[in-house]
């Protein structure tokens, strides 16, 4: 353990917890959960700097406060440090938006929650907003990867909107609707991370309620509901 | 562009091409140059394909169809220039995104001129179009992913119908597509 508090960063994202200073006795497996977290979360602050091109593993361990060696003993490189990174943010957020749809009996008010959550989430985490969605992208064909598969794992959701519809709205729905409407929230998500806007991320809610509900429910009730 | 953008080396270009390396540095400056060369040139074919299709037809309705078929024509005609500006533009650099954006952003105006046809179009999202724009690009890039960028224009009434229905609403966008 070479961690000097000393050396610590000011600020840790909330979500990845800090080890407390001195000498704490704590279970060697949670001193080593700690710092792989915090070796994320560094990686999260530099690339949030630099951009994953840029990003080295120094800026990782300096973010981080830990040693080069305490590095290598979690991570091959920098690409394995941003899959680790890549996964975290990706169950995160698939634990926040689970949570909020089950939350909710009705179908639409679940999608809402859903989305309501998912916005919370990346824009109470703008380092982790941007590692996951706009940085994943130019980190190499193993994440590309796993972001494709991670937008998939949303696609049941709205696939659930489709229980009990009338037979003239499901003959309207095609195969490629989830896809459609999860990559074009996800489209506009990104673009507006791009374009610095991640704190206002939570005003897209409307938009976005009314565009997923939209096809299964009709127009005029997914501006209903998008609007109450 | 099959082995990825990260993986071409200018090696694997011009031995492609057929031609020695400094011709390729006369021409370009870097891969990036060149990969930002092909994205520019293929996004301004395309968009000419699409502003070409949809000026030929009547009214906005039958100019999205046009429009959005003649783009799927163009992935399905040349999918690797295809795959170069819609999979790997987003990997390959700051530049590349930038463009590809762009090139997203041109489809908006075209989509947009709906709400003058639609009896709520004032109520219509503010966001509306680039999240309509966002998922069906979206589709496509999986459909490249997955390797069937030949068989794209299959998807052309699935697509109509996510642009169309927002607009002039479930009824009017099947009649659309029913002609298809």
């Amino acid at each position: 353990m070479t961690f000097d508090p000393a050396d610590a960063p000011a600020e840790y994202p909330p979500e990845l917890s800090r080890l407390p200073p001195g000498r704490h006795g704590l279970p060697r497996d949670f001193v080593v959960h700690n710092q792989r977290e915090r070796l994320i979360a560094g990686l999260a602050e530099a690339v949030a700097e630099k951009g994953y091109g840029g990003t080295t593993i120094a800026d990782i361990t300096r973010h981080a406060a830990v040693s080069r060696r305490t590095f290598y003993e979690h991570f091959d490189g920098k690409d394995e440090c941003f899959v680790a990174a890549f996964d975290t943010v990706t169950e995160q957020l698939r634990e926040r938006v689970e949570e909020a749809y089950q939350a909710e009996d009705d179908w639409a008010d679940g999608i809402r929650a859903g989305i309501a959550a998912m916005l919370a989430f990346l824009s109470s985490e703008p380092n982790l907003a941007r590692l996951g969605i706009v940085e994943a992208l130019v980190a190499g064909p193993v994440v590309v990867e796993r972001y494709d598969a991670a937008v998939q794992t949303f696609l049941p959701y709205l696939e659930a909107g489709r229980d009990g519809r009338p037979k003239k709205v499901l003959d309207r729905l095609s195969d490629s609707t989830e896809e459609a409407l999860v990559g074009g929230m996800v489209s506009l998500i990104s673009r507006r991370i791009v374009a610095g806007q991640t704190d206002e991320l939570e005003s897209l809610l409307p938009d976005l309620v009314e565009f997923t509900l939209a096809p299964y429910v009709g127009n005029d009730e997914a501006a209903r509901i998008a609007r109450a | 562009m099959a082995r990825g953008y990260r993986a071409v080396t200018v090696a694997d270009i011009v031995r492609r091409a057929g031609i020695a390396r400094n011709t390729f540095y006369d021409n370009f400056s870097s891969k990036e140059d060149c990969f930002l060369a092909t994205q520019d040139y293929a996004v301004e074919e395309s968009l000419a394909r699409v502003v070409e299709a949809a000026a030929e037809a009547d009214g906005w309705e039958a100019c999205t169809v046009a429009g959005l078929g003649a783009f799927l024509k163009y992935v399905s005609d040349e999918p690797a220039l295809a795959r170069t500006c819609i999979v790997e533009a987003l990997s390959a650099g700051e530049a590349a995104q930038e463009r590809y954006e762009q090139s997203l952003q041109a489809f908006v105006p075209l989509l947009r001129k709906g709400r003058e046809f639609s009896d709520h179009g004032d109520d219509l999202p503010d966001t509306l179009e680039e999240t309509i724009v966002g998922g069906i690009f979206w589709v496509i890039y999986q459909r490249i992913v997955l390797g069937e960028a030949e068989r794209i224009e299959s998807l052309l009434p699935d697509l109509v119908d996510f642009a169309l229905t927002p607009y002039i609403g479930a009824e009017s966008a099947q009649r659309a597509t029913a002609r298809l």
